[in-house]
Parts: C-alpha cells; structure tokens; sequence
C-alpha cells in the first residue's frame, strides 16, 4: 500500500508497532513505536504523546535520506502508560 | 511483559513469522525498496491524508466484513472533519481498549486536524482512508485494494501521506 502511493510520486511514512513486518514489507520511510499493537499513537487522552508521534513522522518525512529508513522514537509502552494514568488523573477520569 | 518494555523491541515479537508460519502467502514479503519520491514543498504548504487499517469508518457505512475469512479488499472515506463521535470501528484483529475511549491512539484524527489549523501541516485532505488489517491474500490486496486506494489519494492531490497499520 504505501509502496504503491511513494510509486505515484508522493512521500509517505507510517508508524510501526512491529519491526519484523516492517522489515519484510519494506516500505520507503517508518517510524518505529515500541507500544502495544492497536496503539500506535499512544495512550487515550494523551493529546501531547499523539502529536509528538505525528512530529516524529512528519520530520523522518522530511530528513530519511534513503528507501527504508525506520526512525525509533525514543519512549518506551511502560512511561506512555504511565503519563496516560496520570493524564486521566488530572482529568479525573480516574480515581 | 508491559513494564519491561524499552524502546527499541517490539512488545509482541514475531509476529510476522507466526502469522506467516500458520497462514503462508499472507505476509507480505519484498526484496527491495522503491525509490524514495520527492517533497515539493514545505510541510507548512502540503496537504496531507491519513490512512489505516484500524477499520475506523463513519457511522452507517456498510461495516466491514470482519468475519470473512480471506478479509474484506474494500476501503471507505473519512471526511478528515469528522469528530471522532461520528466514527466507528469494525475490526477484530488488534486491541481496542485504548481507542474505545479517546480513537486518536489509533486513528488521530483531531490532532491532525490541529496540526492543519496550527500552520505545521498546510491542510488535510477532504477525506482520510480506512481498511481493515485482517487480509490473509497479500497478492490480492497489493492487486486491488492498494492500486484503488494510491489512485483515490492521487485523486485528493494529497501532497504527503501518513499511514498506521494497525
């Protein structure tokens, strides 16, 4: 799919959850997150995690150099959850 | 498995080989990569879509068929100005306990829209794309389903495409 879209000359990226498939299908440019599957942007009401996942893409949009480079955003599943529960605190969507 | 998480390992490992393992033929499988295209303006300027195979689609479109079991080749427009309250999702394949409570963390519609309105990206597309994941014939989706969808995002002269597969 993506490849398809990069062959009818427009740049495209996409966010990864999973390095192995990413390694098989080839496509141009990815964005690795190490977060649950279902997950790519991060974790509910968590608007600056989701943004900052988009910038990352955005930018590996405009910096990969060559076919197939995967950017790893540095953040782990573990810290994204965290700030999540705390977000929901703060909104009092969770006790 | 979730706490001993770091930021350069995959949380589900191998998928590819045990899906490919049990179902052979329905990963896709490349040995090379196409040539990189080109931007032709600043990201201030571009006019970006968005597509997913989170199976995200607007209430009362046909759903999908996620119960098929060759998977469903058909894809469906969002409007990019729609609010996640006029969206649903028909899919099986991935966990949606994060999505059923705020659909950005899997289909960020609302932060792209703001990143539209905030001058980072030039505008959206009129419409986002949506498929759902679960398609066991790589070599049919790659014939139909991918050829349609590039030459729908050709057609809404989308300068720059961000996708999620679920």
């Amino acid at each position: 799919m993506q490849r398809a879209i990069e062959q009818r000359g427009i740049p495209t990226v996409s966010i990864t959850v999973a390095l192995d498939v990413t390694e098989h299908s080839k496509p141009p440019r990815a964005v690795f997150v190490p977060f649950m599957m279902g997950h790519h942007f991060g974790t509910p009401f968590h608007a600056e995690l989701q943004r900052r996942i988009i910038k990352e893409a955005l930018t590996h949009l405009v910096e990969a150099e060559r076919s197939g480079e995967v950017r790893k955003m540095s953040m782990t599943w573990a810290r994204a959850r965290r700030d999540g529960v705390e977000i929901e605190r703060r909104l009092g969507l969770k006790a | 498995m979730t706490d001993n998480s770091d930021s350069a390992t995959q949380l589900r490992p191998g998928l590819w080989a045990t899906v490919n393992e049990r179902y052979p033929g329905s990963m896709i499988t490349k040995e090379n990569y196409v040539p990189l295209a080109k931007l032709h303006k600043p990201l201030s300027e571009s006019r970006l879509t968005f597509i997913s195979t989170a199976g995200v689609q607007p209430r009362g479109t046909l759903p999908f068929d996620t119960v098929h079991p060759i998977g469903d080749y058909t894809f469906r427009r969002v409007p990019s100005d729609s609010k996640p309250s006029e969206l649903e999702i028909h899919q099986l394949k991935y966990p949606t306990a994060g999505a059923t409570r705020d659909l950005n963390v899997i289909f960020p519609i609302e932060r792209l829209q703001e990143l539209a309105s905030d001058g980072v990206i030039g505008n959206l597309a009129p419409n986002f794309f949506s498929f759902i994941g679960y398609n066991m014939d790589a070599e049919r989706l790659e014939r139909t389903l991918a050829e349609r969808l590039a030459d729908a995002v050709v057609a809404e002269e989308a300068d720059i495409a961000l996708l999620s597969p679920a």
